[in-house]
């Protein structure tokens, strides 16, 4: 390509960018969003700020209270939750609009015919929905410069970890909108396509925090892996990987759709081999064993020694728990320990022993119930313990390692007694008639002649 | 320069089918630079369906299209032809201006392009309008304004009459013989005889998918077994 074509292709790029951002602020779609997330993100953090000083004032005095005050579970978290439903429940739709519309309008005939090709069509629309997603930002931007004002702390790495969350699930939701708004003809048929994949990944997170069957082995493949890594402060860049790799499949599938001229038997044939190709990245990609804490407080791992440690073991370290996955301890000792071993031992096994399981106000007959078997390199120990400080012991001396314990200094936990009352009238009223102010305003304005945004 | 005997583009036993349903069958047919075509036939006739298979916008399981001689491809086809829908508001909430002004600057035409296509076709009036409150003769103004402002040397035009009195298709009659003077080539689907025969220099008769006939006016009159009877009575008499 000379450089006088790709002058050409760079304008042409450049007056799609602006056609698509002009056409999606034209839409009440965006604005509806952004007004909906402004009360929907004030009224998550006012109330976490409330519950988060209630909890502060219990603290005071306290410093093992303290430890568990920590602003990216007790303010951050709940803040950010508002984002995701709106990205959930609304995103969709405004990012089904930009293909769909030109679709059911019959316009996509003049825009296929572009001077350029349909992957850099989708790929400047998608720009153009990521844009709104960064305005989709703005209220939680405040919430955090509130937070900082009140003198609340941040610990930054943990903040942008849960960004990076978010906008990796952004960007996944965006991806099945376009996917669902390129396989159907109406923006209706799109829309409930893609709520009903979005809304089913929660029916897989739900399967696989509650039951242990091949159900819950597919939630691997829920998009909302990597936002919950990252609400822990955990990048986990298999999960990220995967979910990086779905979303490109997703776009890269409404790619292959979208043109008209393509019969159906290719069009099949092409997400076929998608399929293929994106099914065997994200097996690769689950191979990645590569992870970053980005907590203050170090939740996700254990002391650097330990870690240290834990990743020389050579042979298999086999972990049989005989209790029901959904039961309490099962749970506590999968966050506390089991997650922690698996990102740091390079060969482990994990399985849940067939015992009777607990009755629902009772306790099981089975008498291994609540036992796991520890095994390594022909050893054996036995415990009842979900304890790190109890595990941790055990699993250094099947394996023959020495820990001396790090001079870590203990993490302080950050409580604050404050009151977020006061900024209600900012999300529930400023915030939103500055949203209505600024359709209004781009509503009645006069475009630039040549099409200018 | 394209010799005038070699055809612009060549149509080879096109066929089409939606499902079950023949829509086209044996299409062939050459057109030569410079020309204008009249795609005519009753409604229902597959005009439309030529047109789109054409344009690469709808597949279709037989024939060849080629382009001077050459097979027509994904990015020769966009670089050759440009096909104008009939019934399209692109953009509905934005200004015609703002429309305009897109395909000006995706086709790379010039500013002055733009002014003289917006004045030729008297589109002043209604720049600062969305084009979703357009009349269905200003929406066909600017659709036709999109079609000018592209480089492509052929342009398959869909009903480019449709909602026009009598005065504005003469108008536009004008406007589509300037283009050809400067070396562009044309396809129009019309399915008003009377308009056809005023623009076209030769016709490609349609119906039920099949081609009936092609050629000048005096061809079909020909084929029709009448001599120096209008466009419309030939076509009764051969569909």
């Amino acid at each position: 390509m000379s450089s006088r074509e790709a002058n050409g292709a760079l304008s042409v790029y450049w007056a799609l960018l602006r056609n698509e951002l002009r056409e999606l602020f034209a839409s009440r779609t965006p604005w509806v969003m952004l007004l909906v997330l402004a009360p929907l993100v004030g009224y998550s953090f006012i109330q976490a700020v409330s519950l988060f000083s209630d909890a502060s004032q219990s603290a005071q005095g306290h410093p093992e209270l303290a430890r568990g005050m920590t602003p990216l579970d007790g303010i951050f978290v709940p803040t950010f939750g508002g984002l995701y439903l709106a990205v959930t429940l609304l995103f969709p739709f405004v990012a089904i609009r930009t293909i769909g519309e030109e679709k059911q309008s019959g316009a996509l005939k003049l825009t296929l015919q572009l001077p350029t090709s349909v992957s850099a069509l989708v790929v400047l629309k998608f720009l153009a929905v990521g844009c709104v997603w960064f305005l989709a930002l703005i209220p939680a931007g405040f919430a955090v410069v509130a937070w900082i004002t009140m003198g609340g702390h941040v610990y930054w790495p943990e903040l942008v970890t849960l960004l990076v969350g978010h906008a990796i699930y952004g960007l996944a939701v965006a991806a099945i909108a376009f996917f669902a708004a390129s396989v159907t003809d109406s923006v209706a048929t799109a829309a409930i396509v893609a709520l009903a994949l979005t809304i089913g990944f929660w029916v897989l997170d739900f399967a696989g925090s509650s039951t242990a069957g091949w159900f819950a082995r597919l939630s691997f493949l829920s998009i909302t892996g990597t936002l919950k890594d990252s609400e822990k402060g955990l990048l986990a860049f298999s999960q990220i990987a995967q979910t990086l790799v779905f979303a490109l499949g997703m776009l890269w599938a409404a790619v292959a759709w979208l043109p008209s001229g393509t019969t159906l038997a290719r069009k099949l044939i092409t997400v076929g081999v998608i399929v293929f190709v994106c099914a065997g990245a994200v097996a690769g990609a689950g191979e990645i064993r590569l992870y970053a804490d980005m907590t203050e407080d170090r939740r996700n791992s254990f002391d650097p020694a330990q870690e240290a440690a834990l990743r020389q073991i050579k042979e298999r370290l086999t972990i049989t728990l005989y209790l029901s996955p959904d039961d309490s301890r099962a749970r506590e000792m999968e966050s506390n320990v089991l997650a922690k071993l698996k990102r740091a031992v390079p060969r482990l096994k994990i399985r849940y022993g067939a015992v009777a399981k607990a009755g629902m106000f009772g306790p099981s007959n089975d008498d291994r119930y609540g036992l796991v078997i520890y095994e390594y390199g022909g050893k054996r120990e036995e415990s009842r313990s979900n304890s790190p400080r109890e595990v941790l012991p055990i699993v250094n001396e099947l394996a023959g390692l020495s820990v001396k314990a790090g001079d870590t200094s203990p993490f302080p936990g950050y409580p604050l007694v404050t009151k977020a009352d006061a900024l209600g009238i900012w999300f529930y009223v400023l915030l939103p008639a500055l949203t209505f102010l600024a359709w209004w305003y781009k509503r009645g304005r006069q475009f630039d002649r040549g099409g200018t945004l | 320069m394209q010799a005038l005997n070699t055809p612009l583009l060549e149509v080879k036993n096109l066929g089409k089918r939606f499902r079950r349903a023949e829509v086209l069958s044996g299409i062939s047919f050459s057109i030569f630079a410079r020309e204008i075509i009249g795609v005519i036939g009753p409604n229902g006739a597959g005009k439309t369906t030529l047109l789109e298979c054409l344009a690469g916008l709808l597949p279709y399981e037989n024939g060849t299209v080629t382009w001077q001689s050459s097979h027509l491809n994904g990015k020769s086809r966009k670089d050759a032809l440009f096909y104008l829908p009939d019934g399209v508001i692109p953009y509905a909430r934005q200004r015609v201006q703002s429309v305009i002004g897109f395909y000006r600057e995706a086709f790379g035409a010039s500013m002055e392009r733009e002014r003289k296509v917006v004045a030729q076709l008297g589109l002043d009036p209604v720049t600062a309008q969305h084009t979703g409150e357009l009349s269905k003769g200003y929406r066909r103004r600017l659709l036709l304004a999109i079609a000018l402002l592209t480089r492509h040397p052929l342009l398959l035009l869909d009903e480019p009459f449709d909602g026009f009195d009598l005065r504005q298709v003469l108008n536009v009659m004008a406007i589509l013989r300037e283009v050809v003077q400067e070396g562009r080539t044309l396809v129009l689907s019309i399915h008003q005889l009377l308009d056809a025969a005023r623009i076209c220099d030769r016709f490609l008769l349609l119906t039920n998918g099949r081609l009936l006939g092609a050629g000048t006016l005096a061809e079909l009159q020909e084929k029709a077994g009448k001599k120096a009877v209008s466009l419309e009575e030939v076509f009764l008499e051969l569909t």
